[in-house]
């Protein structure tokens, strides 16, 4: 039980504003000590933040990583989106069983352990992986989630600090000579918990550049290096910031480290492994388009994360990189971290907006743009960790410089993130315009023994399926699109002939089922008729015609939905029923085989789970 | 405000800059099917019934996009109608309808769009109904069927904007997206004052006054404009009667001062007016019983008896108690009367308590 004085030094230490709301019942639920967030918690923190009992009950409803039944000491949550399924997520669960005898939404008997699925956690080069608590766990076997169980019942705190080494930043990346290590090429050389090792290697620099010339000059060097948005839909970052609102009012930054796209794990070794690298970032961001606050919305998964940039934030206030009048350039900019509670949509950068307000993470219609009103009502700059840790080095060593590499129109590098049935998988950085080809040959070094090349995902659960005849395609932004599939957040999620393309297509829909907003018709109940379409397709009880019906639903609404979620479902559909007609026409068949089907359908798509 | 011009269905038209393509359209005679908007709450852009094609290849909201110099909108052809089709079909896929017996009847919008667009034989869904909350007696005046529910949000913001209680919110997420009033979720458990705001923006069945159960559906309904005789804000009421002429609904009108609002006492407290206990002419108590009198009579026997305390007793053993259900001017007049022709302070009122 966590008693009213419990609760109003909780809400003291954050401050009462509706803006701390994730941070508040974040520090509640940890002191539970059962992962819970009772009732009578809630209407305590209603009470002392002066806000309705129905805010509260909306708010922690929308946020997956809230619960208001008791759990247990650790919650497990095991990733089921596609990297991890197709590695054998339903494995994990399994051994969890016979270890543990529990299944989903269960807790052992002695209070430990209770066990979740829930979407792409973001470590898809080691999948299958899970989280306990907080700390991240990858390459799971059922040998090693024994002694991992037994790490946790030895008392482990699974407070980030945890995770398993296959996770770091530094194990995640490849690390090959042939790549053009831009971003990359800190990471596992320059101590990341160290700003003086950063600044040694030219760290800051590029601000105190920055801050030397006038905002209008910044902004012009970004727009002339061509920079594009790197969380998924591509925009020209300079051109957004000339955008931003000019007058005296507040306005801020905002990095977006939701990092939700099934598939990505790149933000997180950005930031775990450089985190001045994106601080700086900001503040360039900041300086140009005359925001004073930036803030990092990072996902609530992401606790290792938040520590590091915690500890980044709090060297550079104390070392004069952020706070007061940098550099002597009377120019300010402090930064402070939110954290998000679980949901894919607030990485949709007015969903996120409402997200650190303390509201439910409905994405609001536009115009106005974030530039125009953003965060509080204020012009904000939203863009993507990648995005704005790219502009220090454009700022050192200029535009010209950075469009040495990429193609016309998306000059510079871009990460990509490597998974699925590959010799090698991780993080690498490889101009703009690489092929599935090389990535996939030299970098992935090919497919595992055994394996055939069936089909890539490329783009994330949003973006769509590339086969054997799209092996040469320039992975640039603007390419990829003339072919119906996207470079998204650049994942590469491999998959060889024992993935049936059915079964894909049911995870990717229970996916965007469950992470829809709800908030629109279209997309609220169109995710849920394609989600159970599909399983109809892999029971074999469905016809061609709903096949059709499918495609109709998604064309739908990608006319009419509010946001992108909505409108991304037609893509992994159309590229998988384009390519694989056969197999699809098969599962309507009511005696076609299909042991791919049969062993999902056996296991977790019984709900989605609230 | 800048003049511009936009191509509206083919014909350039002159139109207010800011203006939303919804209100430019208007201006112009062209009426766009719209749900979750509501002229008098904040904008949604939740339903996405009001979409139109905007430059030959864009779809936006009517009800949220500003127009803009040289637009080119097309607010309706056969690809929108089946737009607009295809999502009243999500919503009758996901509600549980059955207007036969639904108080809205008659005045849904829901139901009207769908028989606007020709929506005859609802498609089967094939995804699972998530069977919502029935809250239909916890509160005294509310009812709550969310299965008819299009989650168009207007009582969230009827609430929140117009009342200023912040009762409702939407809780879960995706299509298990519903209502909620707080953590226990019961109406009547709630902090709402039963105002009614949020039932009478309500486009659909889902929120209604216990006062209509059963008692005739929306169409059967007429109405008649009054003003509340609570107090002298004067808010102006359609009231409705069946077929019976039993009054059964309050609305607040927009034309008055309240501009559509009410508080509990105007949108409840009309049951006195049919009540066999109402008071219809003034009575006297005769030898300690309660006598039928004319008004004439009343009124001289009141002035006798002001007149003799007063002279027996002084002005000041007279008092004055008077009531909000009077004017402004009712009230000065009988505080002047006091002072003036009785001749003491004694003045109260019932609304200082
Ligand atoms: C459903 C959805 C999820 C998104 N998730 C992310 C995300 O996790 N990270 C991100 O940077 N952008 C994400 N975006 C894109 C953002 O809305 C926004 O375009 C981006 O943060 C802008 O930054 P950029 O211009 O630097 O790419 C998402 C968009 C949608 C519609
Ligand atoms: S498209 Fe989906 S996620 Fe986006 S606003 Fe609509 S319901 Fe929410
Ligand atoms: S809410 Fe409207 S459509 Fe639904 S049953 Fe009632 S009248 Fe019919
Ligand atoms: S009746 Fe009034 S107070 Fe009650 S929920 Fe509706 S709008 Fe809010
Ligand atoms: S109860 Fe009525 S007003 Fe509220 S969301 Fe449902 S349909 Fe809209
Ligand atoms: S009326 Fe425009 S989106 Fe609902």
């Amino acid at each position: 039980m966590i008693a009213k004085d419990t609760i109003r030094s909780v809400v003291e230490k954050f401050g009462s504003e509706r803006e701390h709301l994730m941070a508040i019942l974040r520090e509640l639920e940890t002191l539970s000590e059962r992962n819970v967030l009772a009732p009578t918690v809630l209407e305590g923190v209603a009470e002392e933040m002066n806000l309705p009992p129905s805010a509260l009950a909306g708010f922690v409803d929308f946020y997956t990583m809230f619960k208001t039944a008791p759990r247990a000491r650790y919650v497990i949550r095991v990733c089921k989106s596609t990297p991890c399924h197709t590695s054998g997520a339903i494995n994990v669960l399994e051994a969890i069983g016979r270890l543990l005898g529990i299944r989903e939404k269960e807790a052992t008997a002695d209070g430990m352990f209770y066990l979740e699925t829930c979407e792409c956690l973001g470590a898809c080069s080691v999948a299958p992986a899970m989280m306990v608590n907080y700390d991240l766990h990858g390459n799971l076997t059922e040998e090693r989630l024994a002694s991992i169980l037994q790490f946790y019942r030895a008392g482990a705190s699974g407070d980030g600090e945890g995770c398993g080494p296959e996770t770091s930043a530094a194990a995640t990346i490849i690390h090959d000579e042939r790549q053009t290590a831009r971003l990359l090429a800190h990471i596992g050389r320059v101590d990341p918990g160290e700003i003086a090792r950063y600044r040694e290697a030219g760290g800051y620099t590029g601000l105190r550049r920055a801050v030397g010339m006038s905002p209008a000059d910044v902004v012009a060097v970004v727009k002339d290096s061509g920079l594009r948005g790197r969380g998924g839909a591509g925009f020209p970052a300079g051109l957004k910031w000339s955008f931003v609102v000019k007058g005296p009012m507040q306005k801020y930054v905002i990095c977006n480290a939701d990092e939700g796209e099934p598939g990505t794990f790149k933000d997180r070794v950005l930031m775990e492994g450089d985190p001045h690298l994106l601080l700086e970032g900001m503040a360039i961001c900041g300086f140009a388009t005359d925001a004073t606050v930036g803030y990092i919305y990072v996902r609530g998964e992401y606790r290792r994360s938040i520590d590091i940039l915690q500890r980044a934030i709090d060297q550079a206030r104390l070392d004069g990189c952020l706070g007061e009048d940098l550099f002597g350039s009377g120019f300010s900019f402090d930064v402070f971290i939110k954290e998000g509670g679980g949901a894919y949509v607030c990485g949709e950068e007015t969903s996120l907006m409402n997200s650190m307000e303390g509201l439910r993470g409905y994405p609001r219609f536009k115009p106005p743009f974030p530039g125009q009103a953003g965060f509080q009502g204020s012009p904000s700059t939203v863009n993507n960790v990648e995005t704005l840790m790219s502009v220090p080095m454009i700022l050192q060593r200029g535009a010209e410089w950075f469009k040495e590499v990429g193609t016309l129109s998306c000059p510079g590098t871009k990460l990509f993130c490597l998974s699925g049935v590959l010799n090698r998988t991780g993080l690498v950085e490889l101009p703009m315009g690489a092929t599935l080809r090389e990535i996939i040959d030299v970098y992935g070094r090919g497919l595992r023994e055994g394996s055939h090349f069936k089909f890539a995902q490329v783009g994330g659960s949003a973006g769509g399926v590339l086969c054997e005849d799209l092996m040469d395609l320039p992975l640039d932004i603007d390419t990829p699109m003339k072919h119906g599939v996207t470079l998204g957040s650049g994942v590469v999620l491999v998959c060889d002939q024992t993935t049936c393309p059915v079964d894909f297509l049911v995870q990717t829909m229970s996916f965007f089922e469950h992470e829809s907003c709800g908030q629109c018709v279209p997309c609220r109940v169109g995710t849920a008729q394609l989600h159970h379409t599909a399983r109809r397709l892999a029971q074999r009880t469905a016809e061609w015609a709903d096949v059709e019906k499918m495609r109709e639903t998604a064309a739908l609404m990608k006319k009419t939905s509010l946001c992108a979620l909505g409108q991304s479902p037609i893509m992994p559909l159309e590229t998988l029923v384009k390519n694989f007609p056969a197999e699809f026409e098969a599962h309507c068949r009511a005696d076609y085989g299909c042991a791919a089907c049969d062993r999902s359908l056996g296991r977790y798509y019984t709900a989605s789970s609230h | 405000m800048a003049t511009i011009q936009i191509k509206l269905n083919g014909k350039t038209v002159e139109c207010e800059r800011g203006q939303t393509i919804l209100d430019a359209a208007a201006a112009h005679g062209v009426r766009i099917p719209t749900l979750c908007y509501h002229s008098q709450i904040s904008r949604t852009g939740a339903c996405r019934v009001c979409a139109v094609r905007v430059n030959k290849t864009m779809y936006k909201t009517a009800c949220t996009e500003p127009v803009a110099p040289g637009m080119d909108i097309v607010t309706v052809d056969p690809e929108i109608l089946d737009m607009r089709r295809g999502i009243l079909n999500f919503l009758l896929a996901e509600g549980d309808h059955n207007c036969l017996y639904c108080e809205a009847n008659g005045a849904c919008e829901l139901q009207s769009l769908c028989f606007e667009h020709g929506i005859d034989v609802p498609p089967p869904s094939s995804a699972p109904r998530n069977l919502r909350v029935r809250d239909v007696s916890s509160s005294e005046g509310l009812r709550r069927e969310e299965n008819r529910c299009v989650l168009c949000g207007r009582c969230v913001k009827a609430c929140e904007e117009i009342q200023l209680s912040r009762v409702w919110n939407f809780a879960g997420r995706g299509s298990h997206t519903h209502l909620t009033t707080g953590i226990r979720d019961l109406l009547g458990e709630s902090e709402c004052v039963q105002c009614g705001q949020c039932v009478q923006l309500c486009p659909t069945g889902a929120l209604s006054f216990q006062t209509v159960l059963g008692r005739g559906q929306a169409w059967e309904l007429t109405s008649r404009n009054s003003v509340c005789v609570y107090c002298g804000v004067g808010c102006q009421i359609n009231f409705f009667t069946n077929r019976e002429g039993q009054l059964v609904k309050a609305e607040g009108s927009i034309h008055g001062p309240n501009r559509g609002h009410l508080c509990v006492k105007g949108r409840f407290g009309f049951d006195f007016v049919q009540s066999p206990k109402r008071l219809k002419t003034p009575l006297i108590r005769k030898e300690g019983q309660l006598v039928e009198a004319t008004w004439d009579e009343a009124l001289d026997y009141a002035a006798g008896r002001l007149a003799t305390i007063k002279a027996e007793h002084g002005p000041d053993a007279v008092m004055s108690f008077t009531s909000a259900k009077c004017t402004n001017e009712e009230n000065y007049l009988l505080q002047k009367f006091m002072r003036g022709v009785i001749g003491t302070n004694n003045v109260d009122h019932c609304a200082r308590l």
